[in-house]
């Protein structure tokens, strides 16, 4: 590694930073308290609501009680209405209901919080700690958290308060009592929490770094806890309150102490509800249901965080969703709307019948900041051809797929364009306007597709068999069951695995051929397109080598055109007829594969071409010259443009 | 000058199923020396153990047996203490790597605080934007305050390149470092990993399945299946002339541009689909030979390392130079 010149990679340090890879403005970024930011709920009006709930009651517990005076005075106007000089009226005795709202709300909260910060602390203590040690330790605490979970909590919770004699049962009695027996599902969320985090590669890097258990646990594991934390400190607060009531309302709560559950327990003694004294028990009840569900409301936004698929406006960085690609997989509704028919572009396609015609189709993901990620997109796919779609990850390949079956999810909208599928009996359908029932009708038996990592989409725990003849019940349900079974046998073979294979439960099979599974399942109904994403990435080398073959193969026998969507240029070349290249959505680059391998004439075509070294040709050519390979290409640049039908969309200012 | 000597590197896994226990052999007798300003390429399928290599030559899992023994520059054996200094790891996923919650600058700089590279509030800040200069992320005052989620994968795999130098280590493992990133940048990451390798006179271990990348970015490269090096040899000769008949598979399997031709793909290569190991876990044999097109008798004992040539060596009965003499004309018994 001597021969390297170092001005290779000042270049590709721009390309590296692509325009809306990175989404906040730096003024933005410097705001705020560093990574604490990112703990902060997105503003919504639930969070809102939540808040302003909660800040108003906790405000009435902390303030009231200064304001409205002694509750325990005692006067002889009992039961009066609301109104005048009492506004939420008076008790039997006299006593003054707002007052004593006031120094209840405050007890409750005090009880609430203190029970929330313990149950919060104990559940880190047993979940965080036993699911990063593990070993024996994490047995124990598993052991003894289970042991606390299966405890019925409100019995429990009765028999201590009950043992607890009278005179000793403060509010902080109950309120260890409540945290005591109510942290133990918290630790075992945690705990799942940390197993997960401590095998993230962050940890182990940290590790290699020499730092120490605690700095690890701590620094790099906790912070990303927190919010998870948060949650269920606000749920404990919840139950706290609620378990509270419910204790004091059987005479079991604190004593010498005001609390909301205490004030409901004297109505009842008082025969509030008999004396139609509504002012008495309506207004801690509604203190206890108000703060409940702020409370809820709050932890709605921080599962948000947790969970950014919770959140109702889809966020607009779309860019990254090529890793997961996860988002619109499978989607069943399609929020698509037909297109005004243009005309008929189908059947012009190189002496070859077209089987699918793609017009200028645009696809556009809602949001705030809207991503066009398909962009007046064109394509013809003819009967038996293979068509290359290559690109990188978020340039709108899979979309693309995802939107000429309708499978896109809401998000994503098709706003114009038109998908046509020319039938082999010569009728040709509207994709975009098909029905729900046609759509599904259509779908898998025409046109069937073979997902990213698809090997993993099969269920585990059915055998082979079962899911394959699945797809032939639903869409072939006048086939006898043996056909059906015959049926399944051959799709196995002709993907090259033993039919006898059908009986085996997906986990038996290694990942090569579970992916054949796949594709014998996308072939089943005989359909006339397949449309395959990503179909071997997951795999190795030698096992991606068999499928393609397999895959040529059936083009050969069964004649149908397949749609190849990869990142892997070369392979691309190998394979298919012609190649579409794709980039932030355009189709810069479409013609046949001998000549974008002969003479690619967009810049970025090229780019990605040199971006794989060859295998064979002269060694460190690749490492010398970095970005443009210095690899000649037999016919570049002279054979450019003569008569030859590739399109080429030069890059605009994107 | 050896900077990194593994010898006889094991790994058992123990695994369990419902209430019995067995044994997996990830990693077998595993030897290769790391020398300064030189590359090391390990290949192979996923599973064939390479990452499980890098993890204990990064101390993240104990080996079961074998020895990794690292010497400074001054010719002794590092410490224990020391061993973090001197050996670290790129990790091959940048968005899992780095973590969420905290900025670029907190990844460099503990690792600075750790190994005692810097002190102070303003030598740190200002070690931490020459590591990021050096990796060309600019500017680097604004970077160092991003966190991982504003950064595209090739800038993350950047910084986590500059973590790795930041202790000032001599050996760095490379687990697949650019597998994860779009294609127009990982030749930038692989440029700039062999730019700093050239700079401070590094010991590489390159870990990819990338045959092609192997071959450019590395002087030497290891060929492992199912837990054994099976191949060995200077990187050209290891591609150009493989010796071991998985090798051969392999090479023919990865696509290339320069030679495209579509016949090849459909010719029968006589690979059957790797399907599981129809061999048991605790065969004596070669471990190829279920799926290898020349099995025959010798292969049921497990072959040494047979030289084929300078430095180039290859675990297969073929090439042990009267192997072929008692070859029996019609394939043998293979093992179906």
């Amino acid at each position: 590694m001597t021969n390297i010149d170092p001005p290779a990679e000042a270049a590709e340090a721009a390309p590296d930073t692509p325009a809306g890879t990175i989404g906040a403005s730096p003024a933005s970024r410097r705001s705020g308290a560093g990574g604490w930011r990112s703990l902060v709920p997105r503003w919504s009006p639930k969070l809102g609501i939540g808040l302003s709930l909660v800040g108003a009651i906790a405000l009435f517990g902390i303030l009231g009680p200064v304001l409205t005076g002694d509750p325990d005075t005692i006067r002889d106007i009992s039961m009066t209405p609301p109104g005048g000089e009492f506004w939420l009226g008076t008790t039997q005795t006299g006593q003054d209901v707002l007052a004593l709202l006031a120094h209840s709300t405050r007890g409750s909260l005090q009880i609430g919080l203190l029970v929330g910060v313990l149950a919060t602390l104990l559940s880190a203590v047993f979940g965080v700690i036993g699911g990063y040690v593990g070993g024996a330790v994490d047995e124990g605490f598993s052991l003894f958290s289970n042991v606390m979970l299966v405890i019925p909590g409100l019995p429990l919770v009765i028999v201590i308060a009950g043992f607890v004699p009278v005179e000793q049962r403060g509010w902080w009695t109950i309120a260890v009592v409540l945290a005591i027996t109510g942290w133990a599902a918290s630790a075992r969320v945690l705990r799942a929490q940390t197993l997960s985090l401590r095998n993230r590669d962050y940890v182990a890097a940290a590790k290699v770094a020499g730092e120490k258990p605690w700095r690890i646990v701590s620094v790099e594991i906790l912070p990303n806890l927190l919010p998870l934390m948060a949650s269920q400190f606000v749920f404990a607060v919840i139950l706290a309150i609620l378990s509270e009531a419910g204790l004091s309302f059987l005479g079991l709560g604190a004593s010498g102490s005001d609390t909301l559950g205490t004030m409901l327990y004297y109505a009842q003694n008082g025969f509030a509800l008999q004396r139609e004294a509504w002012w008495w028990f309506g207004p801690p009840g509604l203190v206890i249901a108000l703060f409940g569900c702020g409370l809820s409301l709050i932890n709605f936004s921080i599962d948000e965080i947790i969970n950014p698929k919770l959140r109702t406006v889809p966020a607009a960085a779309r860019r990254t969703r090529g890793r997961t690609g996860g988002a619109e997989r499978e989607g069943r509704s399609a929020a698509a709307r037909s297109v005004p028919g243009r005309g008929e572009p189908g059947r012009r396609e190189s002496g070859r019948d077209a089987v699918l015609t793609v017009e200028n189709l645009n696809v556009v993901y809602r949001g705030e900041k809207p991503v066009h990620a398909v962009k007046d997109v064109s394509l013809t796919l003819g009967r038996g051809e293979i068509l290359g779609l290559a690109g990188e990850s978020g340039c709108g390949k899979t979309t693309l797929a995802y939107a000429i079956n309708r499978l896109h999810r809401p998000p994503a909208e098709v706003t114009s364009g038109s998908v046509v599928f020319h039938d082999r009996d010569g009728s040709d359908l509207d994709l975009l306007a098909l029905g729900r029932e046609d759509l599904r009708a259509f779908r898998w038996s025409k046109l069937s597709m073979v997902f990213q990592g698809a090997m993993n989409a099969l269920n585990p725990v059915i055998s082979v068999r079962a899911q394959l003849e699945d797809v032939l019940t639903t869409h072939r349900p006048e086939m006898s069951a043996r056909a059906r079974r015959e049926r399944c046998a051959e799709v196995l073979r002709l993907v090259g695995v033993d039919p006898r294979r059908l009986d085996s439960f997906p986990h038996e099979l290694s990942g090569g051929m579970r992916q054949r599974v796949m594709i014998a399942m996308a072939l089943l109904l005989d359909p006339q397109v397949m449309i395959m994403d990503e179909p071997t990435t997951a795999l190795d080398v030698v096992v991606q080598r068999g499928i393609l073959r397999e895959i040529l193969r059936f083009r050969e026998e069964l004649g149908f055109a397949v749609v190849f969507i990869t990142h892997d240029l070369p392979l691309l070349l190998e394979l298919s007829d012609r190649i579409a290249v794709m980039r932030e959505g355009e189709v810069v680059e479409y013609a046949t594969a001998d000549e974008i391998h002969r003479a690619p004439r967009h810049p970025y075509t090229r780019r990605l071409l040199d971006s794989f070294p060859s295998l064979t040709g002269e060694r460190g050519a690749f490492i010398r010259t970095g970005e443009s390979s210095a690899r000649e290409r037999p016919g570049s640049g002279s054979g450019a443009g003569t008569g030859t039908k590739t399109i080429v969309k030069e890059a605009g200012s994107r | 000058m050896t900077t990194l000597e593994v010898r006889g590197l094991t790994k058992d896994f123990s695994i369990r199923s419902g209430l019995r226990h067995s044994r997996l052999r990830a990693v077998d007798n595993v030897s290769l020396t790391l020398t300064p300003g030189r590359t090391v390429a390990l290949v192979g399928e996923s599973g064939s153990g390479k990452s499980t290599v890098a993890r204990m030559i990064a101390r993240l899992e104990k080996p079961t047996a074998g020895e990794i023994t690292a010497t400074g520059p001054d010719g002794r054996r590092v410490a224990d203490r020391a061993y973090r200094d001197h050996v670290q790891m790129v990790f091959q996923d940048p968005f899992a790597s780095l973590n969420p919650f905290h900025t670029v600058e907190h990844h460099l700089a503990r690792p600075l605080k750790l190994h005692g590279r810097a002190r102070g509030k303003a030598e740190v800040a200002q070690k931490v934007e020459q590591l990021l200069e050096r990796v060309n992320l600019s500017p680097a005052a604004d970077i160092a305050q991003r966190r991982p989620h504003e950064l595209s994968g090739g800038m993350r795999q950047r910084v986590a390149i500059a973590r790795a130098l930041a202790p000032g280590a001599q050996v760095v493992i490379a687990d697949e470092p650019v597998s994860m990133l779009d294609v127009s940048i990982r030749l930038g990451v692989l440029n700039l990993l062999a730019r700093l390798q050239r700079e401070d006179d590094l010991a590489v271990l390159y870990i990819t399945h990338d045959l092609a990348t192997a071959r450019h970015f590395s002087d030497d490269i290891l060929v492992m299946y199912r837990g054994r090096v099976v191949e060995r040899g200077p990187a050209d000769e290891v591609i150009l002339n493989p010796q071991h008949p998985y090798t051969r598979i392999l090479a023919a399997a990865a696509p290339d541009p320069d030679v495209r031709d579509r016949a090849r793909l459909t010719e029968a290569t006589g690979i059957e689909p790797a399907g599981n190991s129809a061999l048991p876990g605790d065969d004596p044999g070669c471990t190829f030979r279920d799926r290898c097109p020349e099995a025959f008798e010798a292969c049921a004992r497990m072959p040494e390392d047979f030289a084929v040539g300078y430095d180039h060596y290859a675990k297969c009965w073929l090439r042990s130079g009267a192997g072929s003499a008692g070859r029996p004309a019609a394939g043998g018994n293979a093992t179906a």
